[in-house]
């Protein structure tokens, strides 16, 4: 940890000692353009109790590292590919093993239709497609409530198709974009369900399943104004091995997990003037599930989460942007089965096992206009302790939770 | 005394050129290959946000941008709004998540046209007294129901003798209405150098577009000065 920190103050001091400019990178090949672009960044997480994100953040951790390279390449007037590598360590999470984050061929026949596949970065709302890119915004984190940076798996990305396009409404009514996709997703076993489960004596080596839905976003004839809906069903699936508590003597035990009901809707709007950028979405997702052995269920589980923000962000200088955004945060889930009795029904939001809502503030500064730092604190009531993952988990915190957590979060990036 | 005759004149259009320095004028810029005369500039946002390939004609498009300067900001002002980090944001998002590339960026209006002559497709700004070669001159209109509107008959705007001896151009800005019938009624000089405003106002009432049901109401945005 102390070597990322030494690390971090050295690129902070360091790159504005030195005339260091960084751009996008293009060479020829096959006489097409092939551009190359990159991100990376590094964050350090402190907080006054309550262990946060799977980081030991309370002692103060650095665990807290993304990066990402792409090349992509326009081959003809309409036909367009590209892939993008990803990495991370979050705590306990992705722990540096590699991932496609993305890897398009991308057809498009008419602005109001065009067909990508392969695999796809989902459209869920404003910045679902965008999250790991914390360098478009002012904040270190998005609102968690909406955007769990712990379980960006379950929504980042599909294998299949979307088709997409742009229409512009007559009468000067504004344009329509629409996005529908279809395709599989598939979780990394370092994604935070993963590593809640293992709480539980679950192991999985595999979870995932169909994921299909829509996008549909307006620019409306008022400048700056945004507004849009999104919806994704999913049908998913998770095999692994589990201790069954009921029979602790049969050692571990194949378990698999099937999903009955799964679906988020998700409604946004944004709004920019200026210097200004203000926006506000809200998500809910349902999730009706069965955990088996064999054909026994053991376990069925109904949760219920919703969350938004509102979030407010002005560059008051030309390096320097302030923001702020309170994110709200709740989960219920009813359980039945012979092991209900190990996950007692959560029905109260306003218990703090149950909710999590933020306070944010922060500041960003441009050092270079490819190179940020930002400075962010939260202030949080809550810990929602749950089924579902949601920044608080029992293992990094065995002393049990407090109900209050105030985090500072440091993190600088850079990008070309 | 032809002379002296004149100094009004130059001296008007020496002020009108001072204003320009301030806050520069643009012009749009394509290459050969495009058909269009004219662009709407709801399609000119459109198409340097990439949200359109081709122009209403089908004809495929590729922005080129400038990096900086009073000529970028004058651009992102005038069609695209939001800032210079908001436009390179949203290229950004583009880029990472998979769903465009980073347009070309040039560092000068002669890089710019260079990049315009020999790039198929291309499309681009320079400053509107920027004197180019080997490149189309897009006229941009503005407002009312300028996408049903198709120009049938163009009349090409005189360049006053005395001006283009001068070497003296810019944009004249002008509103329009439409007769149903197509024929152009009246015509207003919002902006720009007046001698050329007139010039412009004669070729303009000229014209004759599709016609439709009802009066439009259009912005015109005519260069002047640097027609290949």
């Amino acid at each position: 940890m102390h070597k990322r920190i030494l690390g971090l103050i050295f690129l902070c001091l360091g790159l504005p000692a030195g005339q260091i400019g960084l751009q996008a990178q293009e060479f020829k090949l096959l006489d097409r353009t092939v551009q190359v672009h990159g991100f990376v960044s590094q964050g350090f997480i402190y907080t006054n109790d309550n262990n946060w994100l799977t980081m030991n953040t309370s002692q103060g951790s650095a665990a807290f590292t993304d990066f990402g390279l792409n090349m992509s390449s326009r081959v003809t007037d309409k036909f367009w590919i590209g892939a993008q590598g990803y990495d991370r360590n979050l705590g306990q999470l992705g722990q540096y093993h590699p991932s496609l984050d993305w890897a398009v061929a991308d057809y498009r026949f008419k602005s109001w239709f065009g067909v990508r596949g392969g695999k796809v970065k989902t459209r869920l709302g404003l910045y679902n497609d965008t999250q790991d890119e914390d360098f478009l915004r002012a904040f270190a984190l998005l609102p968690q409530s909406v955007y769990p940076t712990d379980i960006r798996d379950a929504t980042i990305a599909h294998l299949g198709a979307d088709v997409y396009g742009t229409i512009s409404l007559a009468r000067h009514l504004g344009a329509i974009s629409y996005t529908a996709f279809a395709g599989h997703r598939s979780d990394s076993i370092y994604s935070g369900y993963a590593y809640l489960a293992s709480e539980f004596g679950l192991y999985y080596s595999r979870y995932g399943g169909l994921q299909y839905g829509a996008d549909l976003r307006w620019n409306t004839p008022l400048k700056g104004l945004l507004i849009g809906a999104s919806r994704m069903n999913q049908d998913l699936t998770g095999a692994g091995k589990i201790v069954n508590p009921l029979s602790p003597s049969a050692g571990f035990v194949p378990e698999t997990e099937r999903s009955k009901t799964d679906w988020i809707n998700q409604f946004y709007g944004e709004y920019t003037f200026a210097k200004l950028r203000i926006d506000s979405e809200y998500r809910r997702f349902v999730n009706d599930e069965d955990d088996l052995i064999g054909d026994s269920v053991l376990l069925s589980i109904n949760s219920d989460v919703r969350g938004w923000y509102v979030s407010g962000a002005y560059r008051i200088a030309k390096r320097l942007e302030v923001g702020s955004y309170y994110s709200h945060y709740t989960i219920g889930h009813v359980a039945s089965g012979p092991l209900a009795v190990l996950f007692p029904d959560q029905t109260n939001p306003g218990l703090p096992a149950n909710h999590v809502y933020d306070k944010v503030i922060t500041a960003r500064l441009d050092l270079k206009r490819f190179w940020d730092v930002k400075l962010e604190g939260h202030f949080m009531n809550g810990y929602g302790s749950s089924v579902y993952p949601d920044g608080f988990y029992p293992q990094v915190n065995p002393q049990g939770f407090k109900p209050n957590t105030t985090a500072l979060v440091v993190k600088t990036g850079i990008n070309f | 005394m032809k002379h002296y005759r004149l100094l009004p004149l130059v001296a008007v259009v020496v002020m009108f050129a001072a204003v320009r320095v301030i806050a520069a004028d643009v012009k749009l810029i394509a290459n050969g290959s495009i058909k269009a005369d004219m662009i709407s500039a709801t399609e000119v946002k459109s198409v340097f946000l990439e949200e359109h390939s081709s122009l209403r004609d089908g004809t495929h498009v590729e922005p080129v941008l400038e990096t900086d300067g009073p000529v970028h900001q004058a651009f992102l002002h005038e069609y695209l709004g939001g800032t210079d980090d908001d436009l390179q944001n949203y290229y950004r998002a583009l880029v990472f998540s998979g769903r465009g590339s980073m347009p070309k960026q040039l560092g000068s209006d002669a890089e710019v046209v260079a990049y315009v002559v020999r790039t198929k497709g291309a499309i681009g700004y320079v400053n509107a007294e920027t004197i180019v070669e080997g490149v189309k001159t897009l006229t941009i209109v503005r407002g009312g129901n300028d996408a049903q509107r198709k120009l049938i008959t163009r009349v090409e705007p005189e360049y006053p003798d005395t001006l283009k001896r001068l070497n003296i151009g810019g944009t004249v800005r002008l509103q329009l209405t439409i007769a149903p019938s197509g024929n152009v009624e009246v015509v207003e000089v919002l902006g720009g150098n007046p001698i050329l405003g007139e010039a412009a106002v004669a070729a303009v009432k000229q014209w004759v577009y599709s016609a439709s049901h009802s009066r439009t109401i259009a912005e015109l945005s005519i260069p002047f000065g640097s027609h290949p």
